[in-house]
């Protein structure tokens, strides 16, 4: 007992954890082989009991003797205190699965088992080795949190993790994370870009609409890519002007946009709202699923978004222009004093937004080969998802675009395993709104008011 | 009684400064936009001012007003709290209310009531205990709420359908002014305006502007919190049964569309979305003002594109006044004391002559439909908007008469504005002289345009009688 006692209590805990997954383990596997329930019985409480002894008694012989003489509190309250959410979390998933097993029939199997297995995994390592990295916790976590994902799919879905479904997984999450570069760098400044999703669809109309007219289709490529970064830079100035409103300055242009260009493309047709034409070839084998890239077969918008992110990475790294956008997002205050103009980068950053946007939208024109207004609407808050799951604080100053890449690529995994499993699309919308709150609470919390005093 | 010396400069200023601190400038462009739109409203279409009419809109209205107060009262306990869940919110309590109805539960009308105002209340209940334990910014905490919600919505009634409970039936059709839906909105109204007085209100909006000062000064931050939470949740619960009232049915993705609204309605009053600003008055305004717009367009028969055009004039009418506001500083260093229900009773006596008017002239000379030919005739669109009656010759010829002399007073009250500001800004290095330079030429334009349509009326009456006669 002695020994017990000289133990630091996060090695306690997490002995204990180990020792959980260990016997979870073990009653995994006896259930897979067809053991008798007594049997398993028998075999967990020996396994949990052993291995927490043999924890304590290794860990033991190594422990220093650190002064656990604590004032007033005991040592297993304030282990209590420092570690009641994790281990609520815990007691909760595990109630969850215990649950879930009594009720649904055939819900207990080996897989299932081993996902959450994985899933206690995740939650342990995040608490543990994430606090090893402070400043890239949000990334740590997501890359876990997609590994994760990733292969509780691939062992549960039939075809989960083949090359057509990891290349169409690519294909979305290139859309989305082409549409999100641009709220990632305005929220990086601390604004938000919520006319997005209208710049998608206005793009997506206008650049069939200027097709039809017999407009070149590159030029009218570019006509349409221009128009949209002049929206951004309008939506800049704006915003810059009436500090603190760029949530209601970037709807309000949202709502202007798509009705003007609604309006526009509807004079003289009979369609309102849809729009009909041809789509060049190179367009549509530019984001088509079966596209290829310089004879490879993976369509060339997933090179293109690639390309991009590690522009925007390194650039957000390595140039001064990105660490000035770093610089406002914190202070904008010292950064005035430094001679950055603030106006410029507001401007820069929504241009670069409304370009991105029409981007997109001329790429979502390729992927479906038809005019939709509507096409972009549920950019409206997967971009903004896409920012905060990676870890990007929409008040400015920390993340970067690498943190929305795994944003995205954590979106979009999470969307095509609940498709996998079956769930229609307002399950799939419900459970993404139960999930990015936790992910979020991960690593985005402020601190308490009276540590900001 | 004591009486001030009014040339005295230090007396003089106090004075201005204590009334200015009752003063709310920010109500200047709701109460500007409502008058406004309510002229050009009453004078397409008349009948808006109708028993029938001010019922209709009551119905259509309260809704997105209640909505609107249920963001308000988020939004002023501060850290950005703009609540985008309240449209699925409003949609989860009408689908829920529906379906438990159909279900055979919920048949009394207080039970309802209750039913719909704790929902939201539990709800909004959750969504504080979330922003002040968990600490996650509360945008990311409604953006979870809205696509939970909207989801789940579905999960529960899959396509529009149910009935509202039967005593609601007949609150939708809005045949009268005085129908419960206008109590509603009255006592709500009523409710929060007795709130104000409380020194709850004081902490809140203290709170709002400045959470840190708050907490310093031994404000209770975190039962302020959750009281505004509630408060907004009893809002979003009546603002779901006016909503039910309204289509008398469950709809799961209707409620959805009006987060969006509501928060365009919220900034069109005059509210600050970083916290600390907002009230009923310039809340209820802004809903208003958002139904108008809709209204006058719809007296416009713009066809296939009605919709487009509406969410266009939301948009620019929105970015407008938002960059109007930026006017206020400038308009308090004139005016010190803005007093709104003094501007509100000056504006709504001209208005009130504006629907007298509508309402008598236009019986007298015999309306028309409001309907304008073609889809989008740009000349009827922008010389024919405001008058909708045929004038019979008489008048015509009166009009005609008087068209020169208008035309004299216009060019002169404008060549008077114009030297006045171009000497009284000369000196100065500002873009004032370019500004009056460009809106002297706009009215200038305008009052052309009224002599032009003048002349072809008078020319044209004969051709179109007489293909007329033709045909």
């Amino acid at each position: 007992m002695d020994m017990l006692a000289k133990l630091s209590l996060p090695a306690r805990i997490l002995g204990l954890a180990i020792g959980i997954v260990l016997t979870v383990i073990g009653i995994g596997f006896g259930f897979a082989q067809g053991v008798s329930v007594q049997i398993i019985i028998l075999a967990a409480i020996a396994t949990m009991a052993s291995f927490t002894w043999a924890w304590g008694f290794v860990l033991g012989q190594f422990a220093q003797g650190e002064s656990t003489t604590a004032d007033g509190i005991s040592p297993l309250r304030r282990a209590w205190m420092a570690y009641r959410w994790p281990l609520l979390g815990l007691a909760l998933i595990l109630l969850a699965f215990i649950v879930l097993s009594l009720t649904v029939e055939g819900f207990f199997n080996i897989w299932n088992i081993i996902s959450l297995i994985i899933l206690l995994v995740i939650l342990i390592l995040t608490r543990t080795l994430g606090r090893q990295f402070q400043l890239n916790r949000s990334a740590f976590i997501g890359i876990m949190v997609l590994a994760g994902l990733f292969s509780v799919g691939s062992m549960n879905i039939e075809g989960f993790a083949s090359g057509n479904n990891i290349k169409s997984m690519l294909l979305f999450a290139s859309f989305l994370g082409i549409a999100s570069i641009g709220q990632t760098l305005v929220a990086l400044l601390g604004g938000l870009d919520l006319s997005i999703p209208f710049v998608i669809g206005a793009a997506n109309v206008g650049l069939l609409y200027l097709m039809g007219l017999g407009v070149p289709p590159w030029l009218a490529t570019l006509i349409v890519l221009g128009i949209g970064a002049i929206l951004g830079a309008i939506n800049g100035l704006l915003s810059y002007k009436l500090q603190g409103q760029a949530l209601i300055v970037t709807l309000g242009t949202g709502f202007a946009i798509s009705g003007g260009v609604q309006i526009i493309t509807s004079i003289g047709s009979a369609y309102s709202g849809n729009v009909f034409g041809t789509v060049p070839a190179w367009l549509s084998n530019l984001s088509a699923m079966n596209g290829s890239t310089f004879g490879l077969p993976f369509p060339p918008v997933i090179a293109i978004w690639v390309v991009i992110a590690l522009i925007l990475i390194l650039g957000l790294r390595l140039t001064v222009y990105g660490r000035f956008l770093y610089a406002l997002g914190v202070n904008r205050t010292s950064a005035s004093r430094l001679m950055i103009s603030e106006m410029r980068y507001w401007v820069t950053m929504y241009t670069l937004s409304g370009f991105f946007a029409a981007l997109t939208g001329s790429l979502l024109l390729g992927w479906s080969g038809g005019g939709f207004i509507g096409v972009g609407d549920q950019y409206l808050f997967l971009t903004l998802a896409a920012v905060v799951v990676g870890g990007t604080s929409l008040l400015g100053g920390a993340g970067g675009y690498g943190f929305t890449v795994i944003g995205v690529l954590v979106l979009q995994v999470l969307s095509s395993f609940l498709v996998g499993i079956g769930l229609d699309f307002k399950w799939q919308q419900f459970i993404f709104g139960l999930l990015i709150l936790p992910m979020v609470a991960l690593y985005a919390r402020s601190p308490h008011i009276r540590t900001q005093i | 009684m004591t009486v001030m010396a009014p040339n005295t400069p230090s007396l003089a200023g106090n004075a201005a400064e204590a009334q200015g601190g009752r003063s709310n400038p920010f109500l200047l462009m709701p109460i500007t936009l409502f008058f406004a739109l309510l002229a050009f409203a009453v004078l397409r279409s008349p009948n808006l001012m109708t028993s029938t009419g001010i019922g209709a809109a009551i119905i259509v209205a309260t809704p997105l007003i209640m909505a609107t107060y249920a963001l308000m009262a988020s939004v002023i306990a501060g850290r950005g709290t703009v609540d985008l869940s309240i449209g699925p919110l409003i949609g989860f309590i009408n689908v829920t209310l529906v379906q438990l109805h159909g279900a055979g539960l919920l048949e009394n009308p207080i039970a309802v009531f209750l039913y719909a105002m704790a929902a939201g209340a539990l709800y909004q209940f959750l969504f504080a205990l979330i922003v002040i334990y968990v600490r996650v910014q509360p945008i990311i905490v409604s953006l979870s709420g809205y696509l939970a919600l909207s989801g789940i919505n579905l999960v529960i009634l899959p396509r529009p359908g149910g009935m509202a409970p039967p005593f609601m039936a007949e609150w939708g059709y809005g045949t009268t002014i005085f129908s419960p839906i206008l109590f509603i909105l009255l006592i709500a109204s009523a409710a929060w305006l007795l709130f104000t007085a409380t020194a709850f209100y004081t902490h809140l909006r203290l709170m709002g502007s400045d959470e840190r000062a708050a907490y310093t000064s031994g404000v209770p931050i975190t039962t302020v919190r959750i009281g505004a939470h509630l408060i907004s949740g009893c809002f979003a619960g009546l603002a779901a049964i006016c909503f039910t009232a309204l289509i008398s049915s469950g709809d799961p993705s209707q409620g959805t569309t009006y987060t969006l609204i509501a928060v365009t309605a919220l900034v069109l009053g005059g509210a600050s979305l970083a916290g600390g600003r907002g009230g009923v008055f310039g809340s209820a305004l802004g809903a208003v003002n958002l139904y108008l717009i809709t209204f006058c367009l719809s007296t416009f028969n713009f066809g296939a594109v009605q919709s487009f055009v509406t969410n266009l004039a939301y948009g620019t009418i929105l970015v407008a006044s938002l960059l109007l506001t930026l006017l206020i500083p400038v308009i308090q260093r004139r005016i010190r004391n803005f007093s709104p229900l003094l501007y509100f009773v000056a504006l709504s006596v001209i208005v009130l002559g504006v629907i007298l008017h509508a309402t008598f002239d236009y019986a007298a000379l015999g309306t028309v439909g409001a309907t304008l030919p073609g889809a989008l005739d740009m000349q009827a669109a922008l010389v024919g908007p405001l008058e909708i009656a045929t004038l019979d010759p008489a008048t015509e010829a009166l009009r005609l008469q008087a068209a020169p002399l208008v035309f004299g007073a216009v060019v002169l009250a404008v060549v008077a504005v114009f030297l006045r500001l171009a000497i009284g800004q000369s000196s100065r290095n500002s873009i004032g002289p370019a500004v009056a330079v460009i809106l002297a030429s706009l009215v200038l334009a305008g009052a052309w345009l009224m002599m032009r349509e003048a002349q072809t009326s008078q020319t044209g009456q004969p051709e179109a009688t007489a293909s007329e006669g033709d045909g």
